[in-house]
Parts: C-alpha cells; structure tokens; sequence
C-alpha cells in the first residue's frame, strides 16, 4: 500500500535479522499444519474421491462431474449461490464499516460494552433468529401492522418469503463477524497519523480517506472474504425466508449427502463450492490484494501498481468530492458539520442487529404455545420447562465445556501458525494460509461425515473430544484470519526497539507483542467460541445424539415444532454470557 | 468409505494412540451389553410419547433399559455410515418408508426383523416388510382457516387450484415429494391411478397454481407457524402440524379427502450387536394397548387398527387411520420415489428456478 503503510523493515536491517534468526517462523505453522491435515485434508480428501469413482465398482469415472453440467440446474444454482453471496457480503462491509468505525473512536471501556451489544445476535441460534425474523415481518406480524397504520394502506406488504428477506437475513447473522474483523484492525491504526495529516494541512475528508480508510483497507479485505465464503455455504436463512428464487448450493448438496445417499454426487457438488471459493480467493487476492492479509511480503504489489494507482486515484476522488461537499453544505447550513451522520448510522445499524433478540426476550416468557409477537399473556412456563429439564441443562453444561476448549485449541494452533506466517519468509505463507482457511470453504456436512468415518476408526463418535477436534477444524479459518490480520498491521519495529534495548526474543514477544495484541486475540478467542457454541452439523454426526449439545438440542425440539422453550433457552444463554462478559470486565479493571 | 486397503498398520496404530490422548478410553458401552439399548427417534414430540407407550412398558416388561437419542429428520446418511464403519451406537432406529428403499437397495444396510403379518394380528398388513416395521401413520393433507372460509372450504386439490371459487393465499411445499401427487389430483388424476407419476401432466398442472403460492414452505414447524399466525388461507401440510395449530387454537380445519399417507416405523442396523433384543422390542410395539398410548401425544395413527378400541372417539377422528379419514386417502408409493427421486427433484428444481 502507500508510503503511509510501514515496510517491515528498513532495507539494511533485513540481513541482520536473518542472521538472528536461524530457523524460519514459518514452522510454528506446523502444529496447525499437521492437526488440520489429520482431522481435515485426509478425511476430506477420501470423501471427494468418492466423486470421482463409480458407486458400484469403484472404477475411476467422471459421471458425477458429467450429470453436473449435463443439467443446467447446478450451475444455475451455483450462479444464485454466488449471487446472494456476493449481495451479502457488498452490504455486510457497507453497515459494518460506520459500526467498526464509531467504535473505534470511542473510549476503550464503551467500546467493549457496546461490543457486546454488537455480538448479541452470535449467542443465538441461526433458527431461532430466521423465526423471530418470520413472526416480526409476517403479514399480520407487527411490523406489517405499524406500516399499515402509517401509509394507511389496508394491503399488508409482503416483507417475507423473497431475496430481500434472505439478504436481511443473511446480513444479519454475518454483521457481527464482519464487525469483529473489522475492528481490531481499526483500532491498531495510530491515531497519531490522522493528526500529522491534518497537520499537514490535509482537511478531515482528505485524512479519513487517503490516511485511515486506506489504512483499515486489510480488515475490510478480510471481512470480505470470511463474509463472502461464509455466506457460500448458508442453508437455514434461505430455506426459510426464501422464495422459490433463491435456492442455494448447501441444501442441495445436504439432500443429495441425506436424502439421495449419493455421496459421490454431492462430492461433485461440493468440489463445485470449493473451486468456486479458491477462485474468488484469486480474484479477490489480484483485485483487492488480499496478500496485504495473507503476508508474503515479497509479493505485495508486483504486477499490481496500475491497479494501485487506480486505487489511489479513486480514493482521491472520493476524497475530494466528500469534502467539497461537507464544505458546501457547512456553508449552506452555517458551519454544521454533520458529526452525528456516523453515529447516527452506526446505532441504526446496532439497532437492527439487536432487534430479533429484543423480541425473544419476551417471546421466553409467553402464555401461548406459539412464537408470537407480541406475546398474548406473559408466564414462566417455558423457563420452568428449560430449568426442569436434565437434558437441557447437561446439553447447556457441554456447550460451554465443549466452546471453551475448542477456543483454546484453536487460538493456540491458529495464532502460532499466524505469527509463523506474518514473520516468516518464503513462498510457504501462502500455502500455509490457504490450507487454514480451507476449511471455511468445505460445506459443514461434508466436514461432518469425512470426520464420522475417520472418527469411527479412532473410537471418537459420540466423545466430547471428537465434538472439539470437529469444531477446532471449523473455528480455524475465522481465528487465523483475524490473528494474521492483527499481526499484519502490527509495528514490528517495536519488537526491533525492545531487541535494540537488550530483550530477548521470548522477553519481547511476552511485554511488549501480547500485550499489545491482545485485543485480537480474545477476539479470535471469542471467534472460536461462539462459532462451536453454534455449530450444529458436527455436533449431529459426531455427537450422534448421545452427546448432545445446545443447538443440537434446539434443532431436536424445533424440527416438527417451534415451541417458546427455545425462546427461553436464547434468554438464558444471553444472560450468561452478559454476565460473564460483566465479570470479566470487572476482573480486567481491578 | 471405511476402506480396507487404505489402512496400514502403522498409521493405524498411530491414529490410535493419538485418539487415546485425546479421548480417553472410549469403551464405556460394550461393558453393560444386554442390559440397554439405545433408539433413535425424531425427537421432538415423539420422545414424550413413545417414552410413555413403548419405551418405558419395555422396560418394565423385560428389564432392558431404553436410552433414547434424537436423529436428524433424513436419518438415512447417518444410518448408512452406522453400518459401514460398525459403529454401534444406536441399536434401533425410527424411519420412513422413503427412507427404507434407499437403505434396502442397491445395498442392503438392514437387519431382517423375521416379523410375519400373522403373529401381529390387527397391523396393517403393508405396514410389515423384511426389514422394517410402521407404527405410527401420518398424512400429507389440506388444511385451510375457518376463519377466511367458514365450514365450507375446499374439500379437494381441484379446489386447491381453483382461485375464482376460493380466493386467498396458498402454500405448498418446497420440494417434489407431495406438491407433484397434488398437482395431479387437481387436474383429475384418480388418486388410486397415481403412480407412476406422469410428470408431463404434474408440471403444467403445477404451471397453472404457481402465482398463486404466496409461500413455498421448506420445515414443518414454519407451516404450523403459516397456519397458525394466518400468513396464509390453505395449504399443503402434514397432519400432525395442522393439528398442532388447532390445539393451540388457531381457527383451522384438515381435509382428508385426496391425502396421502406414510409411516413410521423401527429398523436395525444391519449386523447389530443387539439385534435380537431391537427384534422383540419391535414386536413389543405391535400391540394395540402400546399404540393407544402414544396417540393421546401425537396426532397419528396407530398401525395397528385395534387400538381404536382403546382411544377416545373424539380424538381418533383426528387420526390418518381411524377408518373414515383412512379410506378418502391413499398410501404414497416410496418405491417409485425412491427410484425416482434424484430425476424429478433436479426437475422441480429447475421449474421453481424458471418461473
């Protein structure tokens, strides 16, 4: 990126260094490496090959591939898939910048009290979120009614059962991840910059966009790509908000693993996901520059400076007419700045996050058998039935156990192979980072059933232990990308000053590194919690039922029935976590 | 999957000893044999229920104790990978005839449950195959909101498609499996002339409802919640979630003229351990007493047409098999579905995509 960007190291340094260091960092990949290739690379692998040979006789056959494109169903639903993804991700980088960004000009404290406000929407089931999306904007639903009252129109709008329904849905249960990339990367820009900036004369539009919005380019890269290859492999939102229009990839390729017993068909259609995945990896790595994330700092900008200088160039635009406006307009309006639009924007946007569980809560303490809003008499039925029951609970008790682990597994995998990555040389970073986020791209079912039969070898179906090497795999991808993303922007020159000043290698890393990216890291170990507390896929094949976790036992109750209980269970696990984040906050303080 | 080649001793040996870090002894089961068995049901209502009418009368019946688990509702994947890895972790399992074929050819991964007609006097003769067993019936039907309606709402799948005569917002489901005998009914295919499908006639009757279906459903709980919150007047559902709507209170009715019914109902895993003990459990679950039971909790029909003795006459009208809602319907063929599945579904697919 530009002069403002800081090059790891002045030139004369770099051979110093490497004289210090005598093993390459890219080896502290190798535990990550060598867990993913075990749990992941291999049990897939097997599974895919199933595409590839005849279901009968185990001869090498392309049928598969051929009924793929034979029919022109697939690669239309694969253009939809892409599609919905693509709008998915377009608007979540829209409403999660001005979030990211307000929440990075506020004081440390308010920040990770609004944080939590931020992430709300995480600790609930994906269902239980696309139902209370459905009461709210059905057509006799309240929002319907309140519109109805405004524009006088007896005609109820339809809200539901469309694209736009799917993008809400969509965009709201990825906001979160979108915001939480964003933001440590955001708050690691020296505010120091900006000021110099308009020291320098540049006027506030000029510094926001050529000094900070190019600067939070990296964390904005990588929200987009977990976004995007996130959103790839959606299922519930569509299947219950969509219209006949929107279907996507991961239902079909779940009918063909469940229903059709075609296992080498559904690996056709999965490989169809990942390649389409790795392709807008690529493109996205050549348009974008996604190697300001993946590292490899050799290769930043080669062949790209036409592409850069657009950039610049568009940036400069933007630049300009945002402040020949805000210009204008103070003149007009007598020198209002319009500070309170990010704000404004940003807590409509909080607002709309928060919205689903707001109509939870109440929904948990309902008289009626139904999710209704707003509920028709108030009792602590369903309460009493989540307290009353062992099941719950114990299913409660493993999801925190099973979370907590797999959070420590996979920050600890992940970060080292992170720090390898962004301080190591060679052509071996891009690999390594292609191989940790591979298994974001890789359907959930297909994960799944690759792990049952490699499990079932191992005697792990049905163990806890198997439920967090499941989640550790699945967690991976998000934990590196927002470790690598934090160490890409972080000054490593401070580690050269505290070297200078006599500390070792360990001694820098422990006072002066951790320290200072320790923000990034609990959010990568917040990442890796709440993504095993919400997963489901391994924790139906490999839980097999007799380990059985919370969503696991929501999906059970909700299959045939939505009933409050579920409303209650998110009540309840929003007010632990709350409270857990309060004690925490409190501990920190002291 | 589980390929024998692929497994050297080696690496074997090494992934076994890498398990036994992480996992601990995992042989806590084989240790109680014959004492339990573990079943795998829908979850859901159905865990109350046959708790109450099988699992706990076995218990006291033999001294076998009955751990039951929650399968995903196409249990068929998991049922399969069961059986290939000899995983043993659920001895009995509740499935539907749908996805019986499928796990009976081209491979078999079902133990033969060695059940005649004969020793199971009352249950419905098709309700017994060679590897499974039907308790409990449901029915694809029609229901609609007495509240748009009154008493007089359409009585049959012509009047489904009938907007002038009954105009208001309809439903259907989102996959093949049942809007396609639907779309054929209501352009005058005799239900008893169903099968096989033809799909010609299926996809330009379906052509004439399509801007009409305001919502294409995709779980049974959100077509319990259309009907129940009024989103839509008439649609498509399974029996048990109408009616789930109207004990709730919602002002809805069931027609059972032109349904279509299906089971469910135990198999075993192929080369179970516990076999024999999964065998007298299923023929335990034959009697009538049993299968009164479940039905105060769940709105289907026992198998065995004896039970209606023992049900309340109030509530065995709201049953797919009490004998007047049982004779205006017809069982769907899961045969031909299961052979033909994969072909129609890839079609519908692509009609819903084109409209």
């Amino acid at each position: 990126m530009s002069g403002a960007r800081l090059s790891l190291a002045a030139p004369g340094l770099l051979p110093a260094i490497r004289r210090v260091r005598l093993v390459n960092p890219l080896w502290l990949a190798v535990p990550g490496l060598l867990f993913l290739a075990l749990f992941f690379l291999y049990p897939v692998a097997r599974l895919l090959l199933l595409s590839l040979q005849d279901a009968d006789t185990g001869a090498l056959s392309v049928a598969s591939y051929s009924r793929l494109f034979s029919r022109n169903i697939y690669v239309r639903v694969l253009q939809n898939t892409f599609t919905i993804a693509a709008q998915t991700t377009g608007l979540c980088l829209l409403l999660a910048y001005p979030v990211a960004y307000w929440l990075t000009s506020m004081p440390a404290r308010r920040r990770q009290s609004l944080l939590l406000l931020v992430l709300l929407p995480f600790w609930t089931s994906a269902l239980v979120k696309a139902f209370a999306w459905i009461v709210l904007l059905a057509r006799t639903g309240v929002v319907a009614r309140l519109l109805a009252d405004v524009t006088g129109s007896a005609e109820p709008v339809e809200m539901l059962y469309g694209r736009g329904a799917v993008l809400m849905g969509m965009v709201h249960a990825l906001l979160p991840l979108a915001v939480m990339t964003m933001l440590p990367v955001m708050t690691q820009i020296d505010q120091q910059y900006l000021r110099a900036a308009q020291t320098l004369g540049a006027p506030r539009a000029q510094a926001f966009w050529r000094v900070f919005f190019q600067l939070s380019m990296p964390g904005v890269a990588a929200a987009g790509l977990l976004v995007f290859i996130a959103s790839l492999g959606f299922f519930i939102t569509p299947t219950l908000l969509g219209g006949p229009k929107d279907p996507m990839l991961g239902p079909l390729i779940i009918t063909q693993i469940q229903t059709m017993l075609n296992w080498g068909f559904a690996g056709a259609l999965a490989a169809m996901l990942i390649v389409t995945a790795l392709v807008t990896c690529a493109v996205y790595d050549r348009v974008f520059g996604l190697s300001t994330v993946s590292g490899g700092t050799g290769r930043q900008r080669e062949g790209r400076s036409w592409l850069a200088t657009l950039g610049m160039a568009g940036l400069a635009l933007v630049a300009n007419l945002h402040g020949m406006l805000s210009e204008r307009l103070a003149r007009l309006l007598g020198g209002h700045r319009f500070n309170w639009i990010v704000p404004a924007i940003a807590c409509t946007v909080v607002a709309f996050m928060v919205l689903p569980i707001l109509v939870i809560f109440p929904m948990g303490f309902t008289s009626s058998r139904f999710l209704e809003f707003p509920p028709p008499g108030y009792s602590l039925e369903w309460m009493a039935t989540y307290f009353g029951s062992e099941m719950w609970i114990t299913a409660t008790l493993r999801s925190f156990g099973v979370a907590f682990a797999t959070a420590l597994a996979t920050t600890a995998l992940a970060g080292l192979a992170a720090l390898g990555v962004a301080r190591g040389q060679g052509r071996g970073g891009g690999l390594i980072f292609g191989m940790f986020l591979a298994p974001m791209v890789v359907p959930h079912i297909v994960c799944a059933i690759a792990l049952f039969y490699l499990f079932a070898q191992m005697s792990l179906v049905a163990t806890d232990a198997g439920l967090i090497i499941g989640h550790t795999v699945m967690a991976m991808p998000v934990v590196f990308v927002t470790i690598l993303a934090i160490l890409k922007n972080y000054d490593w020159r401070l580690d050269q000053a505290a070297a200078t000043l006599g500390a070792s290698r360990s001694r820098a890393l422990r006072r002066v590194t951790l320290p200072l990216i320790k923000g990034g890291l609990a959010a990568a170990f917040l990442f890796a919690f709440i993504w095993s507390f919400e997963e489901l896929t391994v924790a139906i094949f490999i839980g097999g039922g007799l380990k059985t976790t919370l969503p696991k036992a929501m999906w059970d109750d909700m299959l045939l029935q939505v009933n409050p209980t579920l409303a209650a269970v998110s009540v309840v696990v929003v007010l632990i976590v709350v409270s857990l984040f309060a004690v925490a906050q409190r501990l920190r303080r002291e | 999957m589980a390929d024998p080649r692929t497994g050297g001793p080696t690496r074997r040996t090494l992934l076994r000893a890498g398990a036994g870090l992480l996992a601990a002894p995992a042989v806590l089961r084989p240790a109680q044999a014959a004492e339990q068995i573990t079943i795998a049901d829908n979850g859901g209502p159905y865990g109350p229920a046959f708790r109450k009418a099988f699992y706990d009368p076995f218990e006291q019946a033999t001294g076998v104790k009955v751990v039951n688990v929650v399968h995903p509702p196409e249990p068929t994947a998991q049922f399969k990978s069961l059986v290939d890895t000899k995983s043993t972790i659920w001895d009995v399992v509740l499935v539907s005839p749908g996805h019986v074929w499928r796990l009976a050819k081209p491979k078999n991964y079902l133990e033969p449950l060695g059940l005649t007609p004969a020793e199971a006097p009352g249950v419905m003769p098709e309700m017994i195959w060679p590897g499974y067993l039907g308790i409990d019936v449901f029915a694809t039907t029609l229901a609609y909101r007495t509240d748009k309606y009154g008493e007089n709402g359409p009585q049959s799948w012509a009047d489904f498609w009938n907007v002038q005569k009954f105009p208001g917002r309809r439903a259907l489901y989102k996959q093949a499996t049942g809007p396609m005998e639907i779309a054929l009914m209501a352009d005058g295919v005799e239900p008893s002339q169903l099968y096989p499908l033809d799909l010609d006639r299926g996809f330009r009757s379906l052509d004439k409802i399509r801007k009409h279906i305001a919502v294409w459903w995709g779980s049974g709980a959100q077509s319990t919640q259309l009907l129940q919150s009024g989103e839509v007047d008439m649609l498509m559902i399974w029996n048990a979630r109408a009616q789930a709507a109207i004990d709730g209170g919602a002002p809805a009715k069931v027609v059972w003229n032109q349904g279509l019914f299906s089971s469910d109902g135990w198999s075993i895993p192929l080369g179970s351990p516990k076999a024999e003990i999964g065998k007298k459990f299923a023929r335990f679950c034959t009697d009538p007493a049993r299968q009164a039971v479940f039905t105060e909790f769940l709105s289907y029909g026992p198998t065995n047409l004896q039970a209606y003795d023992r049900i309340d006459p109030k509530r065995a009208a709201l049953l797919p098999t009490y004998p007047s809602n049982l004779k205006l319907m017809r069982q769907s063929n899961d045969e031909w579905w299961g052979d033909n599945f994969q072909r129609v579904s890839e079609r519908f697919e692509d009609w819903m995509l084109s409209g």
